[in-house]
């Protein structure tokens, strides 16, 4: 194509939008509304994972040893529970730092202290942090396979609970960006629908004087996306601007129920481009769909 | 320039079937002046519909150009469509363009270069006679002229083939003599020309080849008297306000 031809059909795309300002208002109204929607569905994601994640690294399992083993027989479980897939840091608490911890709280019964310290009732430990708290509870019988361990301590039920927060959000998130990808597209298609058919006369024209499919199409979408752009950049916008006040509010008021999740949201800094980037190719790619989609039909001349 | 061999094209409609033309052979020169002449519903414009490639026929071939028609891949259809230029009964022409744009707009979809489209509608318009009417919307132009814009588009891609479908339509008579001239003109420095209608009279001024259709299938042809004499002898019955003297 010629740069000449080129700029002709862009030209020709931009004037169309202006003819049908009405149409590409509403349908740049409705698209940008999706995606806000798909970017607060994400953020709400990518959040609840940060929490998950979190809280698994706050929670770890205790493994508790028998009592009256070898040295050796501690050092192989030591090796066996740094070798399990998954394990992420393993801190060995021996009975006596057990009990240099109660130290303090025990002042008052000194006899008490005095009786333990000659026969230290507490067991060796391992205190062990996971990475994928859903896998908690495979690891934990795991661990509780081992020989020489006596039981395994794990917060299951809270991870349970998370998992299963984690999982409804994320199936949540991806139901409705497939609805709204289809509404977009719809929304799209009808736009362009009714572009087509106010230049019909046209359209025929062009095949009668001989111009080829992508000729016919081009402007169709130039009109398309920068619909679809324009939206991304205004759904960007809009996001990362509440966002970002969200943020904000959340570091100024924390209350008893933020610290419980680590006291912060995911910043902006890290998510930003994942909005955008995310933004202006689903307006290109939905766009183009949509664009394809109305006006095949017309192209049969 | 144009082939029909054994061309059958018949229309399926869920019930039905209708043959629109059956059986039919026709070779026209490069450089010729033909008119096809029929009532409507005779197949003329299944014919037109065949070389613009609208239709494809169900059986047998038709040959543009040294082009085999049936045998073309879609996407090549457009470039065939750039060695021909048609004028329309309706003109075709876009409301809110100026005449100037009218025939700039089919070069410009075409992938014809700016500077070359500037040279050339303004010299194809002032062929036509209409080179001081260029700023002009089509509803600001008579019937004759808006049909020679028409004709300017039709001309600007310098085709080798013009077709008229029923010149003579939408205007006064007078004005379609003017036209007949100008196509007479065009056929003149060798480009061929279709002149497709129903109006007898208007066939009956010019001295020119006549092919006749009726009931799908060519009756008559002035170039080859043979033809009528044929569909005489297998029992049909030339339609009897033509008149084939010539």
């Amino acid at each position: 194509m010629r740069f000449s031809s080129f700029t002709y059909l862009v030209r020709q795309g931009l004037h169309s939008m202006r003819a049908n300002r009405l149409m590409t208002f509403a349908s740049m109204g409705v698209l940008t509304v999706c995606m806000v929607l798909i970017g607060l569905a994400y953020l709400l994601g990518v959040n609840v994972d940060a929490i998950v994640e979190y809280i698994g690294e706050q929670n770890e399992s205790i493994v508790y040893l028998e009592d009256g083993l070898s040295e050796e027989q501690i050092a192989d479980i030591d090796a066996q529970i740094r070798a399990t897939p998954g394990v992420v840091s393993v801190t060995y608490v021996s009975p006596e730092d057990v009990l240099a911890t109660y130290s303090g709280m025990l002042d008052e019964y000194a006899n008490m202290y005095e009786a333990f310290e000659n026969d230290n009732p507490f067991s060796a430990n391992y205190r062990v942090v996971i990475q994928d708290i859903s896998q908690l509870e495979q690891i934990s019988d795991q661990l509780g396979q081992i020989e020489g361990v006596a039981t395994v301590s794990a917060p299951l039920e809270l991870s349970h609970a998370f998992t299963s927060i984690q999982k409804v959000v994320s199936y949540g998130s991806y139901g409705l960006v497939a609805v709204l990808a289809i509404v977009s597209i719809v929304v799209i298609n009808n736009t362009i629908r009714i572009t087509v058919f106010a230049r019909r006369k046209e359209i025929g024209i062009m095949k009668l004087v001989g111009a080829t499919n992508g000729f016919i199409r081009f402007p169709f979408f130039v009109e398309g996306t920068t619909s679809g752009l324009i939206s991304a950049a205004i759904a960007s916008g809009i996001v990362c601007g509440a966002y970002y006040a969200l943020c904000q509010w959340y570091a100024e008021n924390p209350s008893n129920f933020s610290q419980m999740f680590g006291g912060q949201l995911v910043p902006l800094s890290s998510v930003w481009y994942y909005i955008v980037v995310g933004f202006v190719v689903l307006g290109f790619v939905l766009c183009g769909i949509g664009t394809a989609t109305s006006i095949r039909k017309h192209l049969n001349v | 320039m144009i082939e029909f061999e054994h061309v059958t094209k018949v229309y399926e409609t869920q019930n039905d079937e209708n043959v629109a033309l059956e059986d039919v052979n026709l070779h026209i020169d490069d450089g010729e002046f033909v008119f096809v002449l029929g009532h409507s519903g005779a197949g003329k414009s299944t014919f037109l519909k065949l070389i613009l490639l609208e239709e494809k026929c169900t059986e047998g071939t038709v040959i543009i150009n040294g082009q085999d028609l049936t045998k073309l891949k879609r996407r090549k259809i457009p470039y065939i469509r750039r060695q021909m230029g048609v004028v329309f009964q309706d003109f075709r022409l876009i409301p809110t363009m100026t005449a100037y744009e009218n025939v700039a707009f089919a070069m410009r979809v075409t992938n014809i270069p700016t500077r070359q489209i500037k040279k050339r509608v303004p010299y194809v318009l002032g062929l036509v006679g209409l080179g001081d009417k260029m700023d002009r919307l089509p509803d600001e132009l008579s019937g004759g002229e808006q049909q020679r814009v028409a004709l300017a588009r039709a001309l600007a891609h310098s085709p080798k083939l013009i077709i008229a479908d029923e010149p003579t339509g939408n205007i006064d008579p007078e004005m379609s003599f003017e036209m007949m001239e100008l196509l007479s003109a065009i056929n003149s420095v060798g480009i061929t020309v279709v002149v497709v209608t129903h109006e007898h009279e208007l066939v009956h001024r010019f001295n020119k080849r006549v092919v006749t259709i009726d009931h799908g299938h060519i009756v008559s042809d002035t170039a080859h008297p043979e033809v009528a004499a044929a569909y005489q002898a297998a029992g049909g019955v030339l339609p009897n306000e033509f008149d084939y003297a010539q």
